[in-house]
Parts: structure tokens; C-alpha cells; sequence
């Protein structure tokens, strides 16, 4: 399962991951969220990960974590395993400008230590 | 829709497979065109196979790229340029895209791209030499585009009626792939855009466009658009592409099969939809 969260850089990763309808809703700013993986869809046109997390009155809120198209993601080394239902972990995302559950993805480190994702790029983090 | 597509992809993609690809002889234009209804053959056709991607962002407009940005900054930005009616319609198209109320018609998973934005997608590309035709295949989408290099002429302009990525021809000068495309629909149902910024054409536009491989790892289209309805001067626009490891897979792209991402008709808002369909707020 480790190496399956592995994702492999490629040439493939300089490819704007939402093309399909911009990410211009998207802010720049990076947060993070701590939260347990609910669902993935790895779909088209883009990839979904459904994350619980609980916010600060401690209340559970779905968001919507929005990546790539299975076929670009699948050539950088991403598969249909590599978000487990249940696996908890710290995700870096950028969230919508409006406030709502949702962004688009960035990151994420599990609890055993792998990531997927950008989670150790420099410009991940702010 | 989508499956008619899907299905003249695959009778692409059987064409393509039984009749193999070959090295260029090294001819000259000359030599190389097809005249007098004498095709080009394999041996003296660059070899462009393998599975390749677009090499930077999906837009022509760089400057457009995050909000406002320079878009109003003159000689910042690779800007169409637009007569005052066509300048006018983009800088519309660009505060509604500000607004998030542009109808990117990528977002509607169905309408196929136009040309020239066909070269302005991402995930990966197959560029199918064949000495009578040229295929551009996109895997996002599906698109697909076809360049006749037999040797015809363009169509009579009574069977020119306006399609997304037109009609073209073309022929072979050396190593270059020189194309003509006419037909285009521009902008007159509004949904045949060149790029998420609302760049658009009108429907006289006349596209030429040259694709050679600048190196053994990079194909190079070169794209002159000219069009007296939209234009003061031709616009030229390049973009290139970088050639990816060999024994990639290619999928399916099946844009309909989860698009959280539908267009509010009422608004234009592009909405987020939760698993269940719902819009997220």
C-alpha cells in the first residue's frame, strides 16, 4: 500500500490539473485540514476526495477535494488505492474563495508517513 | 453525442494501427507535396508517434491566467488583436470569467473543443501521420481532428457551414506539416471559445498552421490566424509539445461521468456539486 501513495513527478505534473473548468474559484493560499477519507472518485473529468474533518466546534463537515483526471494522475503514479476509505491523514489544499467545503487538492501526508501529492513541495505551504 | 465520437475515434485509432508510420527520406517541399493525386509515402513522413502532452498552460492569453491580472495592460500579454467589437466581447468574457460566471463549454461535457483550442488541453496527445490524412487525437474530452494531405482542395464555400474545428487540408514541405482550416463556426452560438479567458473567433476566420518536431522530443505547431471580422492584423499563437516516456497507456476521458463541476443556465455559474448531486455552499 505504501508504495502505492507514492507519486512520481513526472513531466506529466507541469499540466494545469483543472483544466476542465479553470480553478479560477480556487485562492492561491494553501490551508490545511486534518480528516479521515471518506470517499475517493476517481473519475472524470476530475478526481474527487471526500475528507471528514471536523471543524472547531467539533462538528464534522464533508469537503470536496477536487484533483486531476484519472488519466493524468494515473501516469504520475496515483491509482484508485492511493486514498484509502478511513485512512486519516493532513491534507494541504487550496480552498474556494467562498468559504465553502470545498478546494482543490495539493497534498497529503498519512499517518504511516507517505504522501501523495505535493505535500513537501516549497510552494506548498505558506 | 459523446458515443458517435467515441466510435469515430476507435475506426481513428484502427486506421492507424494497420498501416504503421516511417521516417522522413529527406525530400524537399517539392517533392514531398502531394500533387496530382500522388500520396506521400511512409518512408518520406516524419516519424511523430508516441503519446505527448502540451507544454504549458491552457490558455493563449497568458496574462488572463489569474483574475484580472495585466489583461488590460498593453504589451504584457500574447493578446489577440481584436478590432474594438471583438475587444469589447473579451474583455466582457474575461470579467465574467472574474465573476465566475463564464460558461466554459468544456463544462458541459458533450460540445467538442474548436481548432485552434484543440491544441490547448491538457492530458495527452496522439499525432497520427498517414500519407492521404493527419489526425490530432486528444485523449481529454475526446477530440479528435482531421487534416486531409491528399492532395484535395478546400471545399466550395456553399458546403462551409461553420464547425467547431472547421476543415482542413494540407501538405508536406520537408519535415513541415503545412494546414489550412476554414469552416469555423467562431462565435456565433457562443460556444466554440479558444480558451477558458473567452478569447474567440468570428466564423470568417482562415487558420494556417505548420507543425514540425523542433527536436527529437518536442513538435512545434506554429498557428496563424487571420480574420478580417475579428482582427486588425494576423494573430500568431505557438504551442508545443513534449514527447512522454514510451508504453504510456491512454484512457478513455468519459467527461460526462462525473461532472461535479455543471453550468447553472439560469446564471452561467459554474457550480460544485457533493457526491450526492447536491450544489455544495
Amino acid at each position: 500500500m505504501k508504495s502505492l501513495r507514492v507519486v512520481f513527478f513526472m513531466l506529466l505534473a507541469a499540466v494545469p490539473a483543472l483544466a476542465h473548468h479553470g480553478g479560477a474559484e480556487y485562492d492561491s493560499k494553501t490551508i490545511v485540514l486534518t480528516g479521515t477519507i471518506k470517499e475517493f472518485q476517481f473519475t472524470n473529468p476530475h478526481s474527487w476526495i471526500q475528507v471528514d474533518v471536523k471543524d472547531q466546534t467539533g462538528k464534522v463537515v464533508e469537503w470536496n477535494v477536487e484533483w486531476g483526471s484519472p488519466n493524468t494522475l494515473t501516469r504520475q503514479g496515483v491509482h484508485p488505492s492511493s486514498f484509502p476509505v478511513g485512512a486519516k491523514g493532513t491534507f494541504k489544499v487550496h480552498p474556494v474563495k467562498t468559504g465553502a467545503p470545498i478546494a482543490s487538492f495539493v497534498g497529503v501526508k498519512f499517518e504511516d508517513g507517505t504522501t501523495v501529492g505535493k505535500f513537501d513541495a516549497p510552494d506548498a505551504t505558506e | 453525442m459523446s458515443g458517435i465520437r467515441l466510435a469515430a475515434l476507435s475506426v481513428v485509432f484502427l486506421l492507424a494501427s494497420g498501416l504503421g508510420y516511417a521516417q522522413n527520406g529527406g525530400q524537399s517541399g517539392d517533392q514531398n507535396r502531394a500533387q496530382n493525386g500522388k500520396l506521400t509515402p511512409f518512408d518520406q513522413l516524419p516519424d511523430w508517434t508516441g503519446t505527448w502532452t502540451m507544454i504549458g498552460d491552457t490558455v493563449f492569453d497568458q496574462a488572463t491566467r489569474v483574475g484580472k491580472g495585466n489583461a488590460w495592460t498593453p504589451g504584457v500579454r500574447e493578446h489577440p488583436p481584436y478590432n474594438d467589437v471583438y475587444e469589447k466581447k473579451y474583455d466582457d468574457h474575461i470579467a465574467l470569467r472574474d465573476a465566475y460566471k463564464f460558461p466554459d463549454t468544456n463544462n458541459f461535457c458533450g460540445i467538442p473543443v474548436n481548432y485552434p483550442r484543440i491544441l490547448n488541453l491538457p492530458d495527452a496527445y496522439e499525432f497520427v501521420v498517414r500519407p492521404d490524412e493527419f489526425y490530432i487525437i486528444a485523449e481529454n474530452g475526446e477530440n479528435a481532428m482531421r487534416v486531409y494531405t491528399d492532395g484535395r482542395p478546400l471545399p466550395p464555400k456553399e458546403d462551409l457551414w461553420g464547425t467547431y474545428t472547421g476543415v482542413s487540408v494540407g501538405h508536406w514541405e520537408g519535415d513541415t506539416l503545412v494546414f489550412e482550416t476554414v469552416g469555423l463556426k467562431g462565435d456565433r452560438d457562443n460556444d466554440a471559445i479558444l480558451d477558458r479567458t473567452g478569447a474567440v473567433l468570428s466564423d470568417v476566420a482562415h487558420v494556417t498552421t505548420r507543425v514540425r518536431k523542433i527536436n527529437d522530443n518536442m513538435l512545434q505547431f506554429v498557428v496563424t490566424i487571420e480574420d478580417p471580422k475579428a482582427l486588425t492584423k494576423p494573430w500568431v499563437v505557438t504551442k508545443q509539445f513534449r514527447k512522454q516516456k514510451p508504453g504510456l497507456f491512454l484512457y478513455d476521458y468519459g467527461c460526462a461521468e462525473n461532472n461535479r463541476n455543471p453550468v447553472d443556465k439560469a446564471t452561467g455559474e459554474v457550480l460544485t456539486l457533493d457526491p450526492n448531486g447536491k450544489p455544495v455552499h
